[in-house]
């Protein structure tokens, strides 16, 4: 039994997890209070050791990660990296700049270009914002996704140049139409290696006669446009690079990035002591020359973010919410017939791994819930929750059953579980239901068997309710 | 990358196959297999989202095709995760498939007759068989990976012994992949993730084990399969390395390839009936080194596509090295210089 004070930090850890993680049990939010919430913010901000399945062995039985050409089969890989990882803010991370900078499998036919801008997020995410928008404008898969391959000297394209103002740094009304153009200019010879083989191959989706040919960025200097270039109020013969620092000293930058990421890790909305935070952040931002870890620091150790103003104030992604189950079920540790079959399900729900829908990536909060989609959400989550033989659930009720007296209450049950899957708070007509589930339990808990069945049934209960759906 | 050493053991031939769900060519090919007469039989495998790989194709040396049987699924002579396939002195075939936890025979007329396996870690069961090979007497061995064995039966799949355990000691294997009884009749297996290639008698006495971790010449990382010729040279699919190693008898190092891969007849053809993709590649340089800013084989392979990408299988037949490629859908072919 915990004491008062410890439980509210339990909480506060839990609350921690569900943001920057995807969830923990009570195993492993006790293990971190006990190391405090500042030292596990820091934990989590420098990734080491991912400790996740190792690639040889996912390569060995998954013949399509180890290809990585199918959607399916790299939204796979990702789904072990997420479910296995020590470091689930570096996948949190990279899934927010998955969203951000979203890039499809659509139009590219390319999974493998696609997983390697997720690794490079993951290289990049925690760094300066500077650094990040300039490997985003080499990163393959961004450059014929957004048509880069067409941005000549002479004859812009100018997809790249307003997307990357519009919906990547700055957002509409910070820029004027001649900026766009004259950063495609500055992007002119971004381009891949082979493009025109490359982008052939990608159009017709064909394999042949080898299968996929990976994707390397070629600056082609003979159509890049040297010339003076005029780009928010600075003048010089500017390249990529050069747009990107101008950008990233803007206020416009500071204020989008820094409310992107308080939307993704804090509150769907942005409110008056919301806003309090994100101006926190900016100032983060200019004094650490735009690095995000910083940034992050900032929002996780503000009080807007432990307050209970911030509490369940996000609806779970698909991908968030499958992941959790996942992890907190144990199961997909191990390379396992049927991962692809989980990326699915979160597509199901709107959230195709590397296949978000427009440039514009998804819509997030209230709008991931829809009826189908609540439905498609509910049973994916009671099915692996309410499963004994998995690893993670049997964890559980070993927990609760063991020294456990004999005439447990309903209501003592359903706090037990509750407290193990995550220290999860739920209103008071969810808690009507959940015990009216296990109501007489008192006669059935010297039977450890009987026991089991009903924690796990609760389990399953708890993931289908309303609250489980929030973050 | 693609330079070879001094001394030239074997020479690049030809390239054979291509990527294809059906009819020519192969999807994710995991092992082949040489009869007597030339005839080649490739086993591929698919994947979770596609599972028209899962079939045996039938060709030979000079691209002849000779059509294809099996399907994905768990019913008789279906294939599911299947890992290596093997010919008897009858012609009769083997499939080793390690999510169905079985061994299936096919006739000369590659007919299916029957399948055994039962998972466990007793005598005569298998917990994911993934090498198989046969002796001179017709006796055949699996490689029982997860349960870190070898294990023999009979064609008829009744239990003869078995022999090795877990671990990274002297004799003992993790998750042991490719197996071959070499000419001399001593069994070489290719102990996966300890980078070793382990030598034992028929009978499961350990000899000598060749290589160590690591990526320098004669060290190996995640060798795959093993072929021994009759001169005992050793021939090894190094799996992580992204090539392929001959070793001398004495497990000195011989010649390392990566692959110079060229269009085979398949190729060829689908390139043919493709004028704007044959134009546009006959436009570009398939080997940017220079673009690349990794050292991983792994990465490097994805985008070099003439060298080994997951060489997975070796087999010698002839005075030729037949090297499958998984993720690249084709066999090099090497000959030796004699």
């Amino acid at each position: 039994m915990t004491t008062t004070a410890s439980r509210q930090e339990i909480k506060l850890m839990a609350h921690l997890m569900r943001r920057a993680g995807f969830g923990a049990t009570i195993g492993e939010l006790e293990a971190r209070a006990a190391k405090g919430y500042a030292t596990t913010v820091e934990e989590l901000l420098h990734p080491g050791e991912a400790g996740d399945i190792p690639q040889d062995i996912i390569r060995r039985y998954h013949v399509d990660q180890s290809e990585l050409r199918q959607p399916f089969s790299a939204a796979g890989n990702w789904v072990y990296r997420m479910v296995t990882s020590a470091n689930p803010l570096e996948e949190r991370l990279a899934l927010f700049f998955h969203g951000l900078f979203a890039t499809g499998y659509t139009k590219l036919n390319q999974a493998r270009a696609l997983l390697n801008q997720i690794e490079m997020f993951r290289r990049h995410g925690f760094g300066p914002f500077d650094t990040l928008l300039i490997e985003l404008s080499k990163d393959p898969a961004m450059l014929l996704w957004l048509d880069n391959n067409e941005n000549h000297n002479g004859h812009i394209n100018e997809n790249y140049g307003r997307e990357l103002l519009e919906l990547f740094s700055m957002g509409i009304g910070n820029y004027s139409e001649d900026d766009i153009k004259e950063a495609s200019r500055a992007f002119t010879g971004w381009t891949l290696g082979n493009v025109d083989y490359m982008a052939m191959r990608a159009m017709k989706d064909s394999i042949w006669p080898y299968s996929r040919i990976a994707w390397h960025f070629n600056f082609d200097e003979g159509d890049h446009d040297a010339g003076e270039k005029t780009f928010l109020g600075e003048t010089g013969n500017f390249n990529g690079e050069d747009i990107v620092k101008i950008i990233c000293k803007q206020d416009a930058a500071a204020q989008f990035i820094c409310t992107r990421l308080f939307q993704f890790f804090a509150a769907d909305q942005v409110t008056e002591n919301g806003q309090v935070c994100i101006d926190e952040m900016k100032r983060s931002y200019f004094e650490s020359n735009y690095e995000i870890r910083t940034v992050l620091r900032t929002l996780f150790n503000s009080s807007y973010f432990k307050s209970e103003e911030a509490r369940y104030a996000r609806v779970k992604g698909p991908v968030e919410l499958v992941v959790g189950a996942v992890r907190t079920a144990g199961s997909y540790t191990k390379p396992t017939l049927g991962v692809d079959d989980v990326a699915q399900q979160a597509f199901f729900m709107g959230q195709g791994l590397l296949n978000p829908p427009t440039v514009e990536g998804w819509h997030e909060g209230d709008e991931w819930i829809d009826s189908g989609a609540l439905v498609e959400r509910v049973n994916f989550v009671a099915n692996e929750l309410s499963n004994p033989d998995q690893p993670g659930v049997r964890t559980i009720i070993n927990r609760l059953t063991e020294n456990k007296e004999s005439g447990v209450t309903a209501e003592q049950l359903v706090d037990d579980c509750l407290e193990a899957m995550g220290s999860l708070d739920v209103s008071r007509d969810t808690l009507n239901v959940l015990h009216d589930h296990v109501a007489g339990i008192e006669k059935a808990t010297d039977d450890k068997n009987e026991l089991g069945s009903r924690i796990a049934e609760l389990l399953g209960l708890i993931g289908a309710s309303r609250e489980y759906q929030l973050a | 990358m693609a330079t070879q050493t001094a001394t030239q053991h074997l020479k690049y031939d030809r390239t054979l196959g291509y990527a294809a769900m059906d009819a020519r060519g192969f999807y994710y090919p995991v092992s082949l297999t040489i009869r007597p007469d030339g005839q080649m039989f490739i086993q591929g495998r698919s994947h979770d989202g596609d599972t028209r790989g899962a079939r045996i194709t039938v060709m030979d040396y000079e691209s002849n095709y000779g059509g294809d049987f099996g399907s994905y699924g768990s019913n008789d002579g279906q294939f599911t995760w299947p890992t290596d396939i093997a010919v008897d002195s009858e012609n009769n075939l083997y499939v080793a498939d390690e999510y169905l936890q079985r061994i299936s025979k096919f006739d000369r007329e590659v007919n299916f007759v029957n399948k055994w396996g039962v998972k466990g870690s007793g005598p005569g069961q298998i917990n994911g068989p993934a090498g198989l090979t046969l002796d001179y007497e017709d006796n055949l061995y699996v490689s029982d990976h997860r349960n870190g064995r070898i294990q023999v039966f009979t064609t008829d799949g009744e239990f003869i012994r078995a022999f090795g355990s877990p671990g990274d000691g002297v004799g003992q294997l993790n998750l042991p992949w490719g197996i071959t009884v070499a000419p001399g009749g001593d069994l070489f297996v290719a102990d996966w993730r300890n980078d070793r290639i382990q030598r034992f008698t028929t009978e499961g006495q350990f000899v000598r084990t060749y290589g160590e971790s690591g990526s320098g010449d004669g060290q190996l990382n995640r060798p795959a399969s093993v072929a021994v010729d009759e001169d005992g040279y050793l021939y090894i699919a190094d799996w992580a390395n992204e090539r392929v190693q001959i070793l001398d008898p004495d497990g000195c190092f011989v010649q390392k390839i990566y692959g110079e891969a060229t269009d085979s007849v398949w190729a060829q053809d689908y390139l043919d009936s493709n004028p704007d993709e044959k134009g546009a590649r006959s436009q570009s340089d398939l080997e940017q080194y220079h673009l690349l800013d990794t050292d991983d084989p792994h990465e490097i392979a994805s985008h070099i596509e003439p060298i080994f990408w997951s060489p997975i299988c070796v087999e010698l037949f002839d005075d030729k090295l037949f090297i499958l490629e998984r993720n690249r859908h084709r066999i090099q072919v090497y000959k030796k210089n004699n």
